[in-house]
C-alpha cells in the first residue's frame, strides 16, 4: 500500500508567540486540511507528537482533540518528534485501516528551557547526579570525539552553520536568519561549551507543523500533485554511555534501510535534497557520512567543497535545518514538509530538478534514535 | 504586556526510583573506593555503572555478573563547561569553567561522563590516563566520587 502527503502547514517559528498550544496546534492543523483540499470530517486518523515534560502537563494532548479535530476519531499520541507521528500515521494508511490521516506536532520551548530538559533524559542514578551534564555538554563531548577521530576542526562546525544560517535568511517563518553571518562570527559567537558556540546550537523555540497523508486511491483521486512515500527507515541505538560516538550508527542503519525500501543504490547520486535535523552543527557532518553521501570521517570535505549548499551535487538543509529554529518535536516534522516542498518545486531555497528528496528526525539524547523517509514525484 | 500567564508547577514532585540491587551494590563500593562492572556472560559484554540487562544481547545480569575495576580511565574526549544550568532552567556563566570528560575505564566497554579535577584543559588529550578522586570518608554513596585527575 503506497502512502502520499497532500497537505501540510508550518507555523512561524519564534520565541514566546504569544499564542496559546491549542490556537497555535489549530492553525496549522487547519491550515494542513485546507492545503489537501479535504474537510476536516474527512480525516479518519490523528496522529500527534509533543512531550509532556516540555509542555508542563502530562496527557498532554487532552485538550487538543478540537484543535486536531480528532474528536471520537482514532487518536494516538507520540512522545517523540513529528515525523514520529507521520511514520506512525503512514502505518494506519499502509496497514488498509485508514484513508486519511492527519499528524500534528508543536513545542513551545518558551514554557520551560528545553536544555534544562535534556538533564532529566539521564539516567537518574550516576549521569543525573553529575549537575553538569546536560544535551549541549554531551553535544560537545560528541563533537570533540568525532573531530578528534577524523581531524575535522572548529571551522568545519563554523562552516555548517554559515550555510544553514544563510539558507535560512529566505525562509520566511524561520527564527534564527543571518544573511550575512561568517565562519568567524560563528566561531566568536558566545561559547558554551566547547568547542560549542552558541551559533553552532539549534536554538530552541515555539511552533507547529501538520501533515495530511492519503493512501495511493485518495490520494490520486483528489490530490493534483502528491509527494509519495518511497522508503521509510527506523533504527534505535543504546543508551549514551553505550553508543559509539563518534559515528551516527542508527542513522546509517535507518537510512539503508530507506533506501533499500526506495530502490535507491547510490545516494549521493540518487537523493536530490536532504532535510536532516541537526540539533548542533557536528551533526550534520556526521549525518553526510550516515547517509552515505561520503565515506566515513569525510563528512568535512563535502561542507569545504560546497557540495552540500543549495547550487551543489547534494544539497543538505537548503531551509536552514534545525540550527535555524528548533521547536523540538516539530523540528523533524518541518524537515519532511520542506522535503515534500523541494518535490513540488515550492521551496524557498528550490533545488534544480528535485525528484528524490530524504527527511530526517532525530529524537533522544545525541541523536540516540534516528528515522528517514525517501519522498519521490511518482507513486 | 497585558498577558495574563501562569507561572510554576502546581506542585513539586520528589521522585524516588528503586535503583534495583546491581545499582545499590555499585554504591555500596564506593565506600571501599572501588567502582564495579557488570561483565555479560553470554556477550562479554562489560558495562560501567552495571546494569541488569546486557545493553548488547540483552541477557539477564545479576550480582554473579559483577567485576571489579581498578579505576584507571582513559579520556576519549573533554569539554571546558562554561556555562551551566541551574536546575531552574537559567544558564549560568562559570567564572571557573569546569572540565567534564568522556572516559573508558580499564575492563569496560561502555564510557562515562565525569569531571576532571587537577588538570589544565590544555594540557588534555585524548588517551590520557585519569584515576579517580574519592572522598576523605566515602559513605558509600554518589557524592563520593569527586571527580577524576591525570594519574
Amino acid at each position: 500500500m503506497k502512502v502520499a502527503i497532500i497537505g501540510y502547514a508550518i507555523s512561524n517559528l519564534g520565541w514566546d508567540v504569544e499564542k496559546t498550544r491549542e490556537e497555535h496546534v489549530f492553525e496549522v492543523a487547519k491550515s494542513a486540511i485546507e492545503d489537501a483540499g479535504i474537510d476536516r470530517k474527512d480525516v479518519c486518523t490523528v496522529v500527534s507528537a509533543s512531550t509532556d515534560f516540555l509542555d508542563g502537563r502530562t496527557i498532554s494532548n487532552c485538550m487538543l482533540i478540537g484543535a486536531t479535530g480528532a474528536y471520537l476519531k482514532d487518536e494516538s499520541k507520540a512522545e517523540e518528534d513529528g515525523m514520529y507521528a507521520a511514520l506512525y500515521a503512514a502505518q494506519r494508511i499502509m496497514a488498509g485501516v485508514h484513508e486519511i490521516a492527519l499528524a500534528v506536532s508543536h513545542t513551545h520551548s518558551w514554557i520551560f528551557n528545553p536544555h534544562q530538559i535534556s538533564h532529566y533524559m539521564l539516567e537518574p542514578w550516576f549521569d543525573r547526579q553529575n549537575d553538569l551534564l546536560n544535551e549541549i555538554t554531551l553535544g560537545a563531548l560528541q563533537a570533540r570525539i568525532y573531530m578528534n577521530n577524523y581531524g575535522a576542526d572548529e571551522l568545519d562546525l563554523a562552516e555548517i552553520s554559515v550555510k544553514n544560517l544563510r539558507n535560512a535568511a529566505n525562509v520566511p517563518y524561520a527564527f534564527r536568519k543571518l544573511h550575512d553571518v561568517t565562519a568567524e562570527e560563528v566561531l566568536e559567537a558566545e561559547m558554551y561549551s566547547d568547542p560549542l558556540t552558541e551559533l553552532m546550537i539549534s536554538p530552541p523555540c515555539d511552533g507547529a507543523a501538520a501533515v495530511v497523508l492519503a493512501s495511493e486511491e485518495v490520494a490520486k483521486e483528489i490530490c493534483p500533485n502528491p509527494v509519495w512515500i518511497k522508503g521509510i527507515g527506523n533504527a534505535c541505538d543504546n543508551y549514551l554511555r553505550d553508543r559509539d560516538l563518534t559515528r551516527l550508527n542508527s542513522l546509517e542503519i535507518a537510512a539503508r534501510r530507506a533506501y533499500r525500501m526506495a530502490g535507491i543504490e547510490e545516494p549521493f547520486r540518487e537523493v536530490d535534497v536532504a532535510e536532516i535535523s541537526e540539533r548542533f552543527a557536528h551533526q550534520e557532518l556526521m549525518a553526510y557520512e550516515a547517509l552515505g553521501f561520503c565515506r566515513e570521517g569525510k563528512g568535512r570535505v563535502l561542507i569545504e567543497e560546497g557540495m552540500t549548499e543549495v547550487y551543489g551535487d547534494i544539497p543538505v538543509n537548503p531551509s536552514g535545518g534545525a540550527l535555524a529554529g528548533d521547536p523540538i518535536c516539530a523540528t523533524g516534522m518541518i524537515r519532511l514538509i520542506e522535503a515534500a516542498k523541494q518535490i513540488r518545486g515550492e521551496a524557498e531555497n528550490q533545488v534544480e530538478d528535485c525528484r528524490t528528496a530524504l527527511a530526517h528526525a532525530q529524537w533522544g539524547l545525541l541523536a540516540q534514535k534516528n528515522l528517514v523517509f525517501i519522498l519521490g514525484d511518482e507513486p | 504586556m497585558g498577558v495574563v500567564r501562569y507561572e510554576g508547577l502546581p506542585f513539586v514532585a520528589r521522585f524516588r526510583w528503586n535503583t534495583g540491587k546491581i545499582m545499590e551494590k555499585f554504591y555500596e563500593k564506593f565506600a571501599e573506593k572501588q567502582i564495579i562492572a557488570a561483565r555479560c556472560e553470554n556477550c562479554g559484554y562489560t558495562v560501567v555503572p552495571p546494569r541488569m540487562i546486557c545493553p548488547k544481547c540483552s541477557s539477564k545480569m545479576d550480582e554473579k555478573n559483577l567485576v571489579n575495576m581498578d579505576g584507571r580511565g582513559v579520556v576519549l574526549s573533554h569539554t571546558v563547561v562554561r556555562k551551566k544550568l541551574d536546575g531552574k532552567g537559567n544558564f549560568i556563566d562559570l567564572n571557573k569553567p569546569e572540565i567534564v570528560a568522556a572516559i573508558k575505564l580499564k575492563g569496560a566497554d561502555s564510557q562515562i561522563f565525569v569531571r576532571l579535577g587537577e588538570v589544565e584543559a590544555e594540557e588534555l588529550k585524548p588517551g590520557m590516563e585519569v584515576v579517580p578522586v574519592w572522598a576523605e570518608k566515602p559513605e558509600g554513596k554518589p557524592s563520593d566520587l569527586l571527580y577524576f585527575k591525570p594519574g
